[in-house]
């Protein structure tokens, strides 16, 4: 009888709490926003981006993950802050950005890592322009 | 130098400074009544979509390919406002068939201030329609070139240009430093050929809405005159949009009696700080869509019943305004 092989499994990594930045950042914004504005306090944006109070407090502690990708754009929306920006400091990479990668994954996998280092302007350059002309 | 990023056009200066960039997007939103009711201000239904010219030039006429810039879709009779987003402030020029939105004079080269022909972001955070009186606007409204309906055919006699045209000049370094050292402080004190006719589209005065183009707070000087960025927008017929671009046009907006039954609000946008433009006197002579279609015995804007609004949002706005400071 042939011996069966123990699957070999990676011991299970401890889930990280969260992206402490993701958290300090929004809550930081938030606030902001809701010395002018009363309808920003935790609660009511919680609301509107349709999740638990208490679950958005413990986004912003850092005690809990940064949540999905829909509800990370909606808090951006919320905010008035950008959704790449709030999706790269939850440490995550948008469905877009994964189809874009998805479908030539060698040749963008090369172009970011060629602009790793890359300052800002040697970046803006690969950036294409919208062409202007006469009028 | 201009992008397009995604939906968004990004107009950056990085040769005056680094944080000089201003993010501008063209919402769906409501057509208002045209009624000579004031409305306050409909919703955004998220961003139209932006197309480089260059992408489709085999498609396109050759006068539209030549004047580069993005192509937008928009329904006939469909209405849009733009929003502007970034903390470096601009000058901003909006035209529509190369008239100003604001003086109703033609475009030219230039920041000017008797009348002011330009807006300022960040203390304008959105332009829904064409300056019409001290705190009114007429709205844009999409109409096709050539049946006379564009502010452009009323005002220069021609249907040449339509589209939308902005021009971008941003605040002098200079001026950009003294006013974080104010911010700082006022912070610390308060913590393939198609015919042309059939899919080029102009932009006429719609409905009227309550909304103020504020005047400059900053002195002439502080503007970057030899920095400037512009767009040519090309609004096609969304009927003719699948045909050039394979891609299909977002939805009809709902009709403002639509949004409104269903309880959803209008909203109203308040700066104490601020000083609101006189309006033209060019553009307030100009005929709304439904005047004209009514002079003309025709009908061309369904669903335009006037409506009762009962929930409008107040927002205020955000950032401390530059205290004008003399020097002119």
């Amino acid at each position: 009888m042939a011996a069966s092989r123990p699957t070999r499994t990676a011991p299970r990594r401890p889930r990280r709490a969260s992206q402490p930045r993701f958290g300090a950042y929004i809550r930081e914004l938030r606030e902001r926003l809701r010395k002018t504005d009363p309808s920003s306090s935790l609660r009511q944006v919680a609301q509107r981006i349709h999740v638990q109070p208490a679950y958005l407090s413990q986004v912003e502690r850092g005690n809990v993950a940064p949540p999905s990708e829909a509800t990370v754009r909606r808090l951006a929306k919320e905010l008035g802050e950008d959704a790449d920006v709030l999706l790269a400091l939850a440490g995550k990479v948008s469905d877009d950005l994964q189809e874009v990668i998805r479908r030539r994954p060698t040749l963008f996998a090369e172009l970011l890592r060629s602009l790793k280092a890359a300052p800002t302007h040697a970046v803006l350059r690969v950036v294409r322009e919208v062409r202007d002309g006469k009028w | 130098m201009v992008t397009l990023e995604g939906d968004r056009l990004v107009f950056r200066f990085p040769n005056v400074h680094a944080e000089a960039r201003l993010t501008v997007t063209f919402q769906r939103t409501l057509r208002i009544p045209d009624d000579d009711r004031h409305y306050p201000l409909p919703p955004g239904l998220g961003a139209f979509p932006l197309r480089h010219m260059d992408d489709y030039r085999r498609r396109l006429p050759k006068a539209w390919v030549e004047r580069g810039g993005v192509l937008m879709p928009m329904h006939q009779a469909e209405a849009m406002w733009i929003s502007f987003r970034g903390d470096y402030p601009m000058a901003v020029a909006v035209a529509t068939g190369k008239v100003d939105a604001i003086t109703g004079s033609p475009l030219t080269r230039g920041l000017h201030r008797g009348p002011q022909d330009y807006l300022v972001t960040p203390g304008q955070p959105w332009l829904d329609g064409f300056c019409v009186e001290q705190g009114v606007i007429r709205q844009f409204v999409a109409m096709p070139l050539g049946q006379g309906y564009s502010a452009e055919e009323q005002i220069s006699r021609t249907a040449e240009h339509g589209g939308l045209q902005l021009v971008v000049h941003p605040l002098k370094a200079a001026a950009y430093r003294e006013l974080q050292r104010e911010r700082a402080r006022i912070s610390r004190r308060s913590t393939g050929e198609i015919a042309r006719r059939a899919a080029d589209m102009g932009l006429a005065p719609g409905g009227r809405m309550r909304q103020e183009v504020y005047q400059d707070p900053f002195a002439p000087s502080d503007w970057s005159q030899k920095h400037m960025g512009r767009c040519f927008i090309t609004i096609v017929n969304t009927v003719l949009w699948p045909s050039l671009t394979g891609e299909t046009p977002p939805s009809v907006s709902p009709t403002a009696s639509d949004y409104t039954k269903a309880g959803l609000p209008w909203f109203e946008y308040y700066d104490p700080g601020a000083v609101a433009l006189r309006g033209s006197d060019t553009l307030a002579r100009v005929r709304s869509v439904k005047a004209l279609s009514e002079s003309k015995g025709v009908s061309v804007l369904p669903e335009n019943q006037s409506v009762d609004v009962q929930r409008t949002t107040r927002i205020h706005a955000l950032r401390p305004r530059r205290v004008r400071d003399g020097r002119r």
